[in-house]
């Protein structure tokens, strides 16, 4: 089988090598969050047991706590009540308590999907045509402008954290999604910019000149031709300003209290009784990793894709 | 379709490279006008500036008289078949040929879009890759699909820079003659870059020879090939090329006070006369025989009909047919 290979394609025995080292960096980062998706199918108890159980009974008391609010009420006033309809309503009176309402979870993890995706957007629009102007015309100053941009990541975003504190609320964006939104952009922006330059000039500028022979203004021929061609930039520009956003703890920390505050800086201040509730912070983690998980892989297919070499003579 | 007229064009790039020096010419509409020119003289920079993708320095560039120097691409209404990046490598070939009419300012209905990709399909033999992605084709495909996005339309001009340059002899010949057929067919105007004097004598109804971003000289192609007014044009045509030697080699035959003289290889005549030179090589191409003499010092080829029974060193007469012979100065350019 093996003679079949090209001569450009790896040896078995490097195959083989990387696929160990692969799998050993795989366990490594994967034993962590397998630790917290188990954590989040514990019960309160088991959760923090010592020595720690690998095997344990499943629970989703952990996700039943994590979209409640209960309280603990005396045996007699349980009895009194009907039975329970549900089978979380079953599960919480067993623990000897009822359902008071809905947690503010829901809440945080939309604030989080809507800024998240908010930013991600416009850091990735914006960058594009910031890129491209900076990759195809004449800028007064580009290289001077290109380096600034740049130096507003030369020091981490947090060194700023007061003078924007004061100025959000002055300006009245502070606990916005608006504001949550604008603050995640400028800071994804120069890295967005950066990338994106970098796959528009690979892009040959024959694509849009056809384009605007062809009738097209420059901006249709943008859109029509550019960003498709530009697409593995865009997905790999869009999963870097994704996992920044959708990630981001001490501004939201900061700035987000009721309105605008993210999963993030939720998550860990979920209390139980006596103490941090650790199923249910295993369970809002597990569901916190999925949208950015999902959004990878589905961009996944542009990156692997890579530039279109071929259609082109040269 | 336009009748086209540069005047007096300039474009120089970063401010010292002059790469087109007052061009002026013009394409008559329904006319097939051939850009010749070695690498760098000049050519795409002229399409490129009638396309409107380059801003010219100075001059007038005319559609049908009327000036479109500062008009954008899309208004102008030009079609253009570049050098190289010639398809969207995201589109079908349906769809790269459907493109031009699909652009806001045409609005052509998707069922007379159908019918025109269709018919263009056909002529450049390429219906069976209609829905190939665009980087699925061979480079002989793609380049057919490129001058099929081109003649989809109906524009002032065609523009076409070397557009058969990556096919195989056999293709590129055939291609000539279907592109020439197509635009009598279609009385359409073109301008058409190359380097190929082949291309520029089948094809042309006017040569324009490019030299160093000048115009060096315009004319039918049996102008161009009769009578050129330079070293530099005469090289341009025929092959194999022109002898070009001094006068003082046929001082013996031809009296002239001209520096150098330019001999046609097929203006020499073998086995006639009575000059006497001895033979270097023989080419055979078939029907034809390029000899290469060797005569008072110097080579010269000859074209010789049918096939030439001699070899390396025999010695043989010749001839030269003096009313073809053409006179230069030492500035390489014409004199009566
Ligand atoms: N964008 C540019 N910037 C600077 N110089 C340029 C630019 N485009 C062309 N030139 C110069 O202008 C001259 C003419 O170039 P052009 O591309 O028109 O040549 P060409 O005749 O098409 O050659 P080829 O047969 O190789 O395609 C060359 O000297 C080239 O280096
Ligand atoms: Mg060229």
């Amino acid at each position: 089988m093996d003679t079949s290979r090209s001569p450009l394609e790896p040896s078995g025995f490097s195959r083989k090598l990387a696929a160990t080292i692969i799998i050993v960096y795989m366990v490594v980062t994967l034993i962590p969050i397998t630790w917290i998706v188990a954590t989040s199918f514990k019960s309160v108890d088991s959760a923090i047991s010592y020595p720690p159980e690998v095997f344990f009974e499943p629970s989703l008391e952990g996700y039943v706590n994590l979209f409640t609010n209960r309280s603990r009420q005396p045996k007699e006033y349980l009895d009194s009540l009907p039975p329970p309809e549900t089978w979380y309503e079953e599960l919480v009176r067993s623990r000897e308590m009822v359902i008071t309402g809905p947690s503010k979870f829901i809440g945080r993890y939309s604030n989080s999907l809507i800024i998240g995706f908010g930013a991600t957007f416009l850091s990735v629009f914006l960058g594009a045509l910031a890129a491209y102007a900076f990759s195809r015309f004449k800028v007064p100053l580009k290289d001077d402008l290109m380096f600034f941009i740049l130096s507003t990541r030369m020091f981490p975003p947090i060194a700023v954290a007061v003078p924007i504190f004061i100025m959000y609320r002055k300006l009245g964006l502070g606990d916005t999604h608006l504001g949550m939104i604008i603050l995640y952009t400028v800071v994804n922006l120069s890295l967005a910019v950066w990338l994106l330059k970098g796959f528009m000039d690979e892009i040959p500028k024959e694509y849009e000149e056809a384009a605007m022979i062809d009738g097209y203004s420059r901006m249709q021929a943008f859109f029509k031709v550019v960003l498709p061609q530009a697409m593995t930039g865009i997905a790999a520009t869009a999963i870097f300003c994704m996992i920044f956003s959708w990630n981001e703890y001490a501004f939201a920390v900061l700035l987000t209290q009721f309105n605008a505050q993210t999963a993030p800086p939720f998550i860990p201040t979920i209390i139980g009784e006596g103490g941090l509730d650790w199923p249910a912070i295993g369970a809002g983690t597990t569901l916190f990793l999925i949208p950015v998980m999902i959004f990878t892989v589905v961009l996944r297919k542009h990156l692997l894709r890579g530039i279109t070499f071929g259609a082109v003579r040269k | 379709m336009a009748t086209v007229e540069l005047q007096g064009v300039t474009k120089i790039f970063d401010k010292t490279v002059k790469a087109l020096d007052q061009i002026s010419f013009t394409v008559q509409n329904g006319k097939f006008f051939v850009l010749l020119g070695p690498t760098g003289a000049g050519k795409t920079t002229t399409l490129r500036a009638i396309a409107g993708l380059e801003k010219i320095d100075h001059g007038k560039i005319l559609f049908d008289e009327e000036d479109v120097t500062t008009a954008q691409p899309a208004a102008r209404d030009t079609a253009f078949v570049f050098q190289q990046y010639s398809l969207y490598p995201h589109y079908k070939v349906y769809d790269n040929l459907a493109f031009p009419l699909r652009s806001p300012l045409r609005k052509v209905p998707e069922q007379e879009i159908n019918s025109k990709v269709t018919k263009i399909a056909e002529m450049l033999k390429i219906s069976s890759k209609l829905n190939n992605k665009a980087t699925e084709l061979s480079g002989g495909e793609m380049q057919r699909v490129a001058i099929g996005r081109a003649l989809v339309r109906e524009p002032n001009i065609y523009l076409m820079d070397e557009p058969l340059s990556s096919l195989d002899a056999k293709l590129r010949e055939s291609l000539r003659v279907e592109l020439k057929n197509i635009q009598l067919n279609l009385g359409a105007t073109i301008l058409y870059v190359t380097h190929d004097q082949a291309e520029a004598t089948t094809m042309a109804d006017q040569i324009g020879v490019l030299e160093n971003g000048k115009i060096a000289q315009i004319g039918s192609p049996e102008e161009i090939y009769n009578n050129p007014n330079s070293i530099y044009v005469a090289n341009r045509l025929g092959s194999p090329k022109i002898n070009i030697v001094k006068n003082s080699v046929l001082s013996s035959i031809i009296s002239t006070n001209a520096y150098q003289l330019g001999l046609r290889p097929e203006h020499i005549k073998l086995g006639q006369g009575d000059l006497s030179a001895s033979v270097k090589t023989v080419e055979a191409l078939g029907a034809e025989t390029v000899v290469e003499l060797e005569y008072n010092g110097i080579e010269m080829l000859c074209l010789y009909q049918g096939s030439f029974d001699g070899q390396r060193g025999d010695n043989i007469k010749f001839a030269i047919d003096q009313s073809k012979v053409l006179f230069f100065n030492e500035d390489g350019n014409k004199i009566l």
